[in-house]
């Protein structure tokens, strides 16, 4: 991974990830690291939440929002305050189950001690004494390393009491996932971490006011909260530089699927959709054309040929009809089936729903049940209102969190791209992609047996 | 709670809501439909399963609107909603579409059948064809015990059962499991369920997983039964009960809504506890009377039997189980001087107390509990005793965390916010009690002592009460002097002493404390001394005076105190007159009195004293078997009565049906048996007035029969000053029609007796009834007390919303509560009244070195009817003993091992008693040495003060024990399955009785 790191070379994120040995603390120190907590100590919490405002920072999970403002609710209590909790807390959201996502497992793995640093500046500016990094169950190195930099950082002080001199007091812990991918959410990755059900909570209240044991808590995801140590070091006009006409700051970009060389790469934001899946990642494999990609992890809209010059930036995907999510690229190519493809993705969402609202609950399985029977060759043309139906009726607003009408978001954009593969499954009885089915349903023409041209959906 | 009432726009019509509630109870309240699952009105909103959406619009020019659910979205002024808007009711359609894709479709076989608040809802949201062609999924069941059936795959997962379970009732044993579409609801193993209100889930279920397993054991459909409105016969707290019958046999109990007491829920004991009506044990026949007819008992047979007792004196021991009226007659006709609440005299001081504290302190209801923000529970077991009320107490407790979500806007339906708000915060707890109990989990501080250290605990209070209002304790550190000051003279250990600080330091903060004590204990110092504490608290003092509880232990205990005087007798002085030469009593009447305390020897002692015998009882019993006469009498469910709760509530129970004669409610007996002996009345008032009211009396013999429970009220108004007016004089009301037992679904009572006769049987008719043995009649909803809840589209409980004012609110056709005086003429006999001896003596009992076992009561067993039913019997845990871990050390056990613990004592006359019990020895830490407690009784005549010794028990004691104890498990297995055999049988048999009343005259 970190081998195709391009030539770019403004890469603050990734610039100490060494995934064979990673920094130890003094190696970390002197390479720069801890002066951007060094800088966030001097200022007070209220100058450095101004620092991360102006920065402009928006969070890397997914959703796009701006990490000052969120910090910016947390509740700040003068000394001896009586309405004061008796904690905050700060948890970094280490759970990443996205499928096609794995760029944060490339920062936990190969520069711990910038998350350590990350958290410290994170925790000291909302006033949380007591750190949680939530780690996806599977990343068992990541842990090991997360728990070796965060030995190191308590027996140099940057951990424990009193940090580096300062007032200021700061416990953080590693918690290794049961694993499911609803604790991405943050409220359900609250409650696991209460060892509660991993069931999203209802909003308000927002765990900025009443979060992990009821107390104000921020959830943030690794990549943003890695970002912290740079903009602290080197300033807002820096981070705002490194992507002039974007989102400030680099984010890490990333593609799967049959492409010539998958990997992830830290690009200033706001790159298109045809230099990463290009010129990083080196286009299709021998012999594959291009069909569609999801643009930031499983739970986003496809996007095709006609979307590829469309910058990686969270408003422009938007205005194309998808979201930037991950930054993950899933491609699909021509000898794949994207019925199957959506099938499996819908699987996934089905077998990890919560359990909670109605519509997730049932209706992801309900929609595995109908797209396996089109797969299966057994669909029939009602199938496809069916889907429309259960598409709008796991839409935004109608469930209980985010899950559904994510999981929703690659069926209906399939629908729409992909149609004519929907059909073709239906009036053959046969999936074409799979060699080994054969037509059932009507006589297929010899010509008509082959999967459709890349163009046949547009 | 300031209402504040909006108009809001649904489906462009508007309607005035309160902001208090979210949408959903507003949309209901103005009965409007919209169907719901996970919502529930006492358990609030989550949003989980997303049935209720409405569709919300911006304002007048929104033709889109969005889709919201109604159960989270707050009532705001001006707000435009629609129910009808195609998206929303497409989408509520959707969501039943979903859930059937996993439940079965065995309507037919499911006891929820008829009923069910899902075939309700998806009748509502239109769903009628299905699409989904994939499999179900499955689950196995599990036993859940005796009480509770599970049908997991029936499942739709609204999750309200783990919300009530656990969230709400404080459940440990039941959980969630799984996730996805697999998510199962049960016990991390088999096993019976553990909590007193488990049998709720039945009825918070919308469909049938949780199904009433003895009702499904002899099943018949909702709309079959015939239901009468009814009052708990087990405890004091009076919960409403709606309990249904069929073919002369009771089926089952479910709760019927009352806002003040028991709401939504009711406890076990009441819903299973039942099964006593239909028992093995019932006394079916008179004993001791001659018959003429060999079909039935007559009238004139009574009155043969009983000529000979014409103007005799007899002594009448009533009793708190059975009805105000028959007590009061039982009294009237023996007089006041023969009267007897059955009560020892160490309980009667108890009475005498007990009728100063209600005379002065009104008690809350249970609607008031919740509203308290420190209470205080005093050497009562309510978890066992009035688990309802336990379960009011837990509720009062998540006040704190209303009051914290309220603080950021978040209002308390909220309650998946709130709790996340909440977290572990309640409201304070205190808890000062001899056994562990099931609210020691939610207290903030527990304390364990045995009953003389309770009372001393509490004078101490007293005095750091009265000390604060003479010099100002206004911070923790002064309250912390002062109780140090006080602790020199009345030797406290440091834990009761910061136990009584912590109170104080509470109590100094709360707005709305409450204190429950009850007379489990039989403790009268206690009581006395809480009337102290009460009386400390002054107007001018920064501390707010609490509300106060007592808790009796029977359903109707307030009602026989009321009409207890100073001539009222205690067990032990029934005995002395018994054998006083001097007097010649014919005999002695037990009104429903199994007089359970006393001792074989005693049992022995008033069978040779008592001429004659009369018991009036509805069980077998030890004094039933050695009567002379005996008068089979009615269960709570089938006859009419009151029977008046811990606050004074008088409330009146109607009969369900209508018994076989010669069953006839106590009263009536009472009344035919008054007609030939005689009834005591007093003189018109002129002549009585100045005189002692042992002159003031005169015997009459009592002509005319009282046919009905109006007509025995008014002859009790037109003749005793004190009665109570409980019924309005019919002739004053307009002539009503009644309200039908039946639902007018019932399967017509032509079929009902086809088997037997083709001919249409006349309903059942009895005088006076409000309600009808039929399907016609006034719907069930046009009564304050339904007899049960159902209206168009809502088969289920959950029709009640359509006939409360507003959701949680009171009903359409509320009455007015009443509640009846009590007398506190007992404390003037001095006998009953305490002294400084009796406070001295047990100070002594307390420096021998003895130790106080306590009997811990259990929700099943420590009420005597309800302990009758098959089902509880069968769920009955072996011996076990709590002792502390020194004792257990010295002792060489260790916990769970079997022990042999060897209790003795010498009494008065240096008798030395003892009784050795196989126990399972448990280890409880803060236990003092001096205190032990048990689920079994000592044998009389063993005290609560004894001497004790354990040891290790050896196996073959152990095995001859457990297999003692498994004979009464299958003893009670095999009761079970004779009542049902004999209930089916009468299923087919029962003739219907043309009119329900007395006997015939004959």
């Amino acid at each position: 991974m970190a081998e195709s790191i391009s030539n770019n070379n403004i890469k603050p994120l990734t610039q100490w990830v060494n995934l064979q040995q990673p920094l130890s603390f003094d190696a970390y120190c002197q390479a720069g690291g801890y002066q951007g907590a060094k800088v966030a100590l001097e200022h007070s919490p209220n100058d450095v939440l101004d620092i991360v405002k102006n920065s402009g920072l928006k969070g890397r999970g997914g959703a796009g929002f701006p990490t000052g403002m969120k910090w910016s609710f947390v509740p700040m209590f003068e000394d001896g305050d009586e309405n004061a909790p008796d904690n905050k807390y700060l948890v970094a959201n280490a759970d990443e189950m996205e499928p096609g996502t794995f760029k944060d497992r490339l920062l936990l793995e190969g520069a711990p001690h910038q998350l350590v640093e990350a958290m410290i500046i994170a925790a000291y500016t909302i006033g949380a004494n007591k750190g949680y990094i939530f780690l996806r169950g599977e990343y068992h190195l990541a842990a090991k390393r997360l728990q070796q930099a965060i030995d190191e950082a308590y027996q140099n002080n940057w951990l424990g009491e009193k940090i580096q001199g300062s007032s200021y007091t700061m416990d953080l812990y590693v918690h290794c996932s049961a694993g499911r991918y609803i604790c991405g959410e943050e409220t359900a990755l609250i409650n696991a971490l209460e060892g509660k059900r991993a069931t999203p909570r209802a909003k308000p209240p927002f765990p900025q006011v009443s979060g992990l044991f009821g107390k104000p808590t921020i959830v943030n995801n690794v990549e943003t909260l890695c970002n912290l140590p740079h903009i602290l070091k080197n300033g807002i006009e820096w981070f705002q530089a490194i992507a002039p006409n974007s989102d400030a700051g680099s984010k890490i970009y990333g593609a799967c699927g049959r492409v010539k060389k998958p990997g992830l790469w830290e690009l200033p934001m706001g790159p298109t959709l045809r230099e990463v899946l290009y010129d990083y990642a080196g286009g299709m494999q021998e012999g594959l054309q291009f069909r569609g990609l999801l643009p930031g992890g499983a739970s986003t809209d496809f996007l095709v040929e006609e979307h590829l010059d469309t910058p990686m930036d969270f408003d422009s995907i938007a205005k194309v009809g998808s979201r930037l999510g991950t930054g993950g690229l899933i491609v699909l190519d021509d000898k794949n089936c994207p019925v199957g493809m959506v099938l499996n993705l819908m699987r996934f969402f089905a077998q990890e729903s919560c359990g909670w609202c109605t519509p997730c609950r049932d209706g992801t399985p309900w929609a595995v049940e109908v797209l396996n029977r089109i797969e299966q060759g057994q669909g029939k043309i009602q199938d496809l209102d069916t889907l429309a139906k259960l598409c709008d009726f796991m839409w935004i607003g109608k469930t209980h969190c985010a899950l559904a009408p994510g999981a929703v978001e690659p069926l209906r954009s399939a629908l729409k791209y992909f149609h004519d593969d929907f059909l073709q499954h239906i009036e053959h009885g046969c999936c074409h992609y799979n060699l080994s089915m054969t037509p059932k349903r009507m006589k297929v023409s010899q010509a008509s047996i082959s999967p459709l041209s890349v163009k046949a959906g547009q | 709670m300031s209402e504040k009432k909006v108009t809001i726009f649904i489906d462009d019509v508007p309607y005035q809501l309160s902001t208090e509630d979210n949408l959903l109870a507003g949309v209901l309240s103005k009965k409007l439909n919209l169907p719901y699952f996970c919502w529930h009105p006492s358990m609030g909103s989550v949003g989980a399963c997303r049935q209720c959406a409405v569709t919300q619009f911006q304002d007048e020019a929104d033709q889109r609107g969005r889709i919201v659910m109604a159960c989270i979205t707050p009532v705001t002024d001006g707000m435009r909603i629609s129910i009808k808007d195609k998206a929303a009711s497409e989408f509520r359609e959707q969501v039943i579409a979903a859930m059937m894709t996993n439940h079965p479709h065995d309507c037919p076989v499911c006891a929820e059948g008829g009923e069910c608040h899902l075939q309700d809802m998806t009748v509502m949201t239109g769903h009628s064809v299905r699409e989904y062609q994939g499999t179900k999924r499955t689950f196995n069941n599990q036993y859940l015990g005796e009480l509770v059936g599970h049908e997991m795959n029936r499942c739709i997962t609204c999750y309200r059962c783990t919300r009530f379970y656990n969230d709400y009732a404080g459940g440990k044993d039941f959980g969630v499991y799984g996730s996805k579409n697999q998510v199962y609801f049960g016990r991390q193993s088999e096993g019976d369920l553990e909590s007193e209100f488990s049998g709720n889930l039945v009825e918070v279920c919308p469909t049938g997983v949780f199904t009433n397993k003895i009702f499904s054991s002899h099943y018949t459909r909702k709309w079959d039964l015939q239901s009468a409105p009814s009052v708990c016969s087990h405890c004091s707290v009076g919960c409403n009960l709606s309990i249904g019958e069929r073919y002369g046999s009771v089926r089952r109990v479910m709760n019927r809504y009352n806002g003040d007491i028991n709401g939504y829920f009711i406890c076990d004991r009441g819903r299973f506890g039942i099964g006593f009506v239909n028992g093995e044990q019932r006394i079916r026949q008179a004993k001791g009377i001659a018959q003429q007819s060999p079909v039935t008992l007559t009238k004139l047979d009574v009155a043969k039997a009983f000529s000979h007792f014409r103007k005799k004196q007899f002594i009448g021991i009533g009793s708190a189980r059975a009805s105000l009226e028959a007590n009061f007659y039982l009294k009237n006709m023996v007089g006041a001087e023969q009267f007897s609440p059955g009560y020892n005299d160490q309980e009667m001081k108890v009475a005498a107390q007990h009728t100063q504290l209600l005379e002065s302190i009104k008690a809350p209801s249970l609607a008031d509990i919740e509203n308290s923000d420190f209470i205080f529970v005093i050497a009562e077991d309510i978890s066992q005793t009035a688990p309802r009320m336990a379960l009011s107490v837990r509720q009062a407790l998540r006040n704190a965390a209303n009051d914290k979500a309220a603080k950021i806007g978040i209002p308390s339906w909220q309650d998946s916010a709130v709790r996340t708000i909440g977290g572990k915060l309640l409201s304070p707890l205190f808890s000062l009690q001899s056994t562990t109990t099931k609210l020691d989990d939610v207290s903030e501080k527990a304390l364990l002592l045995p009953i003389e250290q309770i009372t001393k605990c509490l004078a101490t209070f007293e005095n750091l009460l009265r000390l604060g209002n003479v010099q100002s304790i206004n911070n923790d550190k002064a309250v912390e002097d002062a109780i140090a000051d006080l602790v020199e003279q009345d030797q406290l250990s440091v834990a009761e002493q910061s136990f009584i600080a912590s109170i104080y330091k509470g109590l100094r903060k709360a707005n709305k404390p409450l204190f429950i004590s009850g007379t489990s204990s039989v403790c009268a110092e206690i009581l006395s001394n809480i009337a102290n504490i009460m009386s400390a608290f002054k107007p001018q003092n920064e501390i707010v005076a609490p509300e106060l509880i007592i808790v009796p232990p029977c359903s109707n205990s307030v009602g026989l105190l009321s009409i207890l005087d100073e001539h009222s007798l205690s067990i032990e002085q029934v005995l002395m007159q018994l054998n006083d030469p001097d007097k010649s009593y014919q005999g002695l009447i037990l009104l429903e009195q199994e007089l359970e305390k006393l001792s074989a020897n005693q049992i022995t002692q008033l069978r040779k004293s008592a001429k004659t015998l009369i018991v009036l009882d509805h069980s077998a019993h030890r004094l039933s078997s050695i009567a002379d006469i005996v008068l089979p009498v009615a269960a709570v469910t089938e006859g009419d009565g009151h029977y008046v709760n811990y606050q004074g509530r008088a409330q009146q129970f109607v009969q369900v049906h209508a018994p076989v004669v010669p069953i006839q409610e106590s009263w009536r007996w009472l009344d035919n048996i008054g007609d030939i002996v005689g009834i005591k009345v007093p003189k018109t008032s002129t002549e009585a007035s100045g005189l002692n009211p042992c002159q003031s009396v005169q015997v009459v013999a009592k002509n005319n029969d009282c046919e009905s429970l109006t007509q025995l009220h008014q002859f009790f108004t037109d003749t005793y000053a004190q009665w109570p007016m409980l019924i309005a004089k019919k002739s004053i009301e307009p002539q009503q029609k009644s309200i039908a037992r039946m639902s007018h679904r019932a399967s017509g009572r032509t079929a009902q007796m086809a088997n037997i006769t083709v001919h249409e049987a006349k309903t059942t008719q009895k005088l006076d009834d409000d309600f009808t043995f039929s399907m016609e009649g006034k719907s069930a909803g046009q009564s304050s007390d339904m007899p049960f809840a159902w209206a168009p589209g809502w088969n289920s409980n959950q029709a009640i919303a359509q006939f409360q004012t507003e959701i949680n609110g009171q009903l359409l056709k509320q009455k007015e509560a009443v509640f009846i005086p009590i007398s506190t003429k007992i404390t003037n006999n001095l006998s009953w009244r305490l002294t400084e001896n009796s406070k001295e003596s047990s100070a002594n009992n307390l420096a021998a070195n003895l130790l106080t076992y306590v009997h811990q009561k259990h929700v099943y067993f420590s009420e005597w009817q309800a302990s009758l039913t098959p089902e509880f019997q069968m769920q009955r845990q072996s011996n076990q003993i709590f002792i502390n871990a020194e004792a257990a050390q010295q002792a060489g056990v260790k916990k769970g091992q079997w022990c042999k613990v060897i209790f003795s004592a010498t009494n008065e006359k240096m008798h030395l008693a003892s009784q050795s019990v196989i126990s399972q020895v448990f280890i409880v830490n803060h236990l003092p040495f001096s205190l032990a407690f048990g689920n079994f009784a000592l044998c009389q005549p063993l005290t609560q003060l004894v001497e004790m010794s354990v040891s290790l028990a050896c196996d073959q004691e152990v095995t001859d024990y457990l297999a003692h104890f498994n004979d009464g498990l299958i003893a009670a297995k095999q009761s079970k399955k004779n009542i049902l055999e004999r209930l089916k049988i009468i299923d087919q048999t029962i003739p219907i009785r043309l009119f329900s009343g007395g006997l015939n005259d004959g």
